[in-house]
């Protein structure tokens, strides 16, 4: 599993996504999904930076 | 004009003028009988499950299966099967869970059960532990005042039904599981539903969530578990234990089997009726927590406008309040702008998600109008759908 960061309009980290899911985790400590991401970062792993910002 | 009476309860009505010395008795008799009629109904009520409420379990008579309607599913741990019945498991792929597994007749009164199919004989080393429960929220919970002197007891009852007999178990657990409570049950006679019922006095030590939206109190039934993870039964310890010593392993015959319905956690030393509840109730009960909208070809999930060319924002609004900013997941949908369809293939809360609604920006690869309306649907598939997970 990779994990991907989400920007929000003004570029600032907002969600987390996972690769090959079309899935946005919040960055609440209450979500079980985030709390599994910090889980996962604790472990050593890098999470991806967001994609580039599509302007509209 | 002499005494008359009510028209419902036969209350008297004194004689007005003709009652000086006997209109207290009168008036005190009429309150003994409206006091004595109100605790009969209210015990009669409770007794016969009309009051709602007192059960703390939700989807206890496993009706609700939002995310795998019926099908069978080989759970991860941590992961959720029928709606607020969680796994929790060391080894994956031991045993798969299905609502209504084998399709044996429900026990009398139910319509629904969970059912658990051990997928292999697999020995449980010491680490381990194959769990089944419910991780109930502290705003549900607060009000036993585990934690401090004056701990409510509790009464954890069941329907259960397996392939194998003896002795079996599970345990209440704290949020941090630095407090446990095993216990045990025995299943006397294979494939056969039995009701059981265990009598928790409550935990006056130990750290407990009150009334937040955290874990008050996990309600696990033990499906294997190491000597790492069992201790003495029925009987409150330090640590993390999550069944009796010597339990039955489910998942250590092959094919055996684990079926269980009518859960129910109720406040007090006795085990009542099932807190039957309308099935729109409980599937706004486990709404807070998830939320599936599927349904058709082209189930809508949610309107809005195109932001760039490959990105809309689309609203979807849920149908109760979640516990928390829901994670959100799309799987076979589309954006429709006009009568053109655009698959989508990110989802992002960029756009922002509250506990009632997900403004979500939507990824396409096409190349879409900006400023024109969108609609987020299923692509022509009735197993699409948009998720909404605030689960514990």
């Amino acid at each position: 599993m990779q994990y991907q960061i989400q920007n929000d309009v003004n570029g600032n980290p907002c969600a987390i996504a996972i690769v090959g899911k079309i899935i946005s985790i919040p960055m609440n400590e209450g979500n079980t999904d985030y709390q599994a991401f910090l889980a996962w970062l604790a472990e050593g792993n890098t999470v991806l930076p967001p994609d580039e910002p599509v302007n509209a | 004009m002499a005494d008359s009476t009510t028209t419902n309860l036969l209350l008297t009505k004194p004689e007005v003028g003709a009652s000086t010395d006997t209109w207290g008795t009168k008036i005190n008799a009429d309150l003994d009988l409206v006091d004595a009629k109100f605790t009969a109904d209210l015990l009669s009520a409770s007794a016969n499950g009309v009051t709602g409420f007192k059960n703390r379990i939700i989807n206890g008579a496993m009706v609700i299966d939002q995310r795998n309607a019926g099908a069978s599913v080989t759970p991860a741990n941590g992961d959720y099967t029928l709606d607020r019945i969680k796994v929790a498991t060391t080894q994956a792929s031991k045993f798969t869970v299905q609502q209504n597994a084998g399709a044996v007749t429900p026990p009398s009164g139910f319509k629904n059960y969970l059912g658990v199919t051990s997928s292999s004989a697999y020995s449980v080393v010491s680490s381990d532990y194959f769990l089944i429960g419910q991780a109930l929220e502290g705003f549900n919970t607060s009000d036993l005042g585990f934690g401090a002197a004056g701990a409510s007891t509790i009464t954890l009852s069941f329907w259960v039904r397996s392939s194998l007999t003896g002795t079996f178990g599970g345990a209440i657990n704290n949020s941090a599981y630095s407090r446990s409570y095993p216990f045990s049950y025995t299943v006397s006679t294979a494939n056969t539903w039995e009701q059981k019922s265990v009598t928790i006095a409550g935990d006056t030590t130990g750290t407990w969530i009150g009334a937040t939206n955290g874990v008050g109190l996990y309600a696990w039934f033990n499906l294997g578990t190491g000597s790492t993870g069992s201790t003495t039964a029925n009987a409150w310890a330090a640590g993390s234990y999550y069944a009796p010593t010597g339990a039955v392993s489910v998942v250590g015959t092959s094919g055996a089997t684990f079926y269980i319905t009518g859960v129910q956690l109720e406040k007090g030393s006795t085990a009542t009726s099932f807190d039957y509840r309308p099935y729109g109730t409980e599937l706004m009960l486990c709404q807070r927590y998830y939320f599936r909208n599927t349904g058709s070809l082209y189930a809508m999930h949610g309107v809005g406008t195109v932001f760039s060319t490959t990105q809309a924002d689309v609203y979807t609004k849920f149908p109760v309040s979640m516990r928390i900013i829901p994670t959100v997941s799309l799987s076979s949908t589309q954006i429709q702008v006009g009568a053109t369809l655009y698959a989508a293939t990110s989802v992002s809360g960029a756009a922002g998600v509250t506990t009632d609604g997900a403004f979500s920006r939507v990824g396409t690869a096409g190349t879409m109008i900006i400023g024109y309306a969108a609609i987020l649907a299923n692509a022509n598939n009735t197993s699409g759908y948009l998720d909404a997970t605030a689960e514990l």
